[in-house]
């Protein structure tokens, strides 16, 4: 408990001090505990352009970016070091979203996989972008679905 | 402004901030969820300055219990500005003495300059962040921007470059800002447009709501400064 508090009584203000692997969760749905599913899908994929009445809305009101800020500090905390919280936390928030109904589950499929992509660039000198990198960083266990429609 | 005034207003805004991260927490899930709707009876009651110690200490507490659900800041430097802003209006109100209501603001004044200085230093001494690099590779891959057509913004070399130090320079020569109460009304022009920036740029919208409710306690922190030099 101190040492999850002890960083907000004293905080380190190290914002965008360099720019590291940067996460990306996609999912995908399977019937049974052993396959793999057959394609990925982006959870929550950005938006071509926003309006500027969208941009106002989201300064009061950003719920479902805000938590896809929190699921990716979850991924990067997975990055320095693999620990089972993060990865349920992640599947809890995904299985929350679909039994929402924010996506639909292909017929007859039971069980959620996701995975983590992590997206980096190459070290290059000061002036020149690195190649851009996009490796799986882990694939996680299958998380069973439950129906959709039912908020929790 | 008098430290009652600036404790007020403060207290003001840091019931919207909360409130408004209480209702984004009603549409999440769990935990978070149930205990939104108590904080934002809560963040109501903090705006309406409703028994104040009381309503901050139990903010508080539900924010130490947000912490241990989330194993840290649900919403990393936001969520730790606003507790932090919480308790040092908490101690100003449970301080013994004059004295110590001015340690715990000034406490609270002291890291929000540190704020922008040390995060103006971390970038000062990154040759990524002085050749503006580090930008964009925040617009090409990182999963920042709200929008994809915002990632074209990687190409604007010029742009990202003078941006970049526009920030640097900014954040570096805040603390200088207290010496002068027109130079510190500047500055926080300057910094709420950077937040308003961030807040559009990469849907940081809680980080505005949050550095905005520490501007009162700054902006007595400056009147009060001379004398305790």
């Amino acid at each position: 408990m101190v040492k999850q508090f002890l960083p907000i009584l004293f905080p380190s203000w190290r914002f965008f001090s360099g720019i590291g692997p940067s996460p990306r969760v996609e999912l995908g749905f399977v019937v049974g505990r052993d396959e793999s599913p057959d394609y990925w899908v982006a959870f929550r994929p950005l938006p071509q352009r926003l309006t500027t009445v969208q941009h106002i809305v989201r300064l009061f009101h950003n719920p479902h970016w805000n938590e896809l800020l929190f699921i990716n500090t979850c991924a990067e905390r997975l990055f320095e070091a693999m620990d089972e919280f993060y990865m349920d936390e992640i599947a809890h928030r995904l299985l929350a979203a679909i039994q929402r109904g924010e996506m639909s589950i292909p017929d007859k499929q039971r069980y959620l996989i996701f995975r983590i992509r992590a997206i980096y660039s190459e070290a290059a000198p000061v002036n020149v972008m690195g190649n851009i990198r996009d490796e799986i960083f882990v694939q996680s266990r299958p998380y069973q679905l439950e129906p959709q429609g039912v908020d929790e | 402004m008098t430290l009652e005034f600036a404790v007020r207003i403060a207290e003001i805004l840091l019931g919207i901030a909360l409130l408004q991260q209480s209702l984004e927490f009603l549409r999440g899930i769990g935990f978070e969820k149930r205990i939104a709707i108590f904080r934002v009876l809560l963040s109501v009651l903090l705006i309406a300055g409703v028994y104040p110690v009381w309503v901050e200490s139990l903010l508080l507490v539900t924010s130490i219990l947000l912490i241990r659900r989330f194993l840290g800041p649900y919403n990393g430097g936001s969520d730790t500005m606003s507790i932090l802003l919480l308790l040092c209006l908490w101690g100003s109100h449970v301080a013994p003495s004059r004295l110590w209501q001015e340690v715990a603001l000034g406490y609270g004044a002291l890291q929000l300059t540190l704020s922008y200085f040390q995060a103006g230093w971390v970038k000062l001494i990154n040759k990524e962040w002085r050749s503006g690099k580090a930008l964009a590779e925040v617009f090409s891959f990182s999963a920042y921007p709200v929008s994809e057509s915002l990632r074209a913004l990687r190409k604007r070399n010029q742009l990202l470059f003078v941006a970049s130090w526009c920030v640097i320079i900014g954040e570096l020569l805040f603390p200088l800002a207290l010496l002068n109460i027109t130079a510190l009304m500047v500055a926080l022009l300057f910094t709420a447009c950077f937040h308003l920036a961030n807040a559009i740029l990469f849907g940081l919208n809680r980080f505005f709501w949050s550095w905005l409710a520490a501007y009162p306690i700054i902006i007595w922190f400056q009147e009060r400064l001379p004398d305790l030099l």
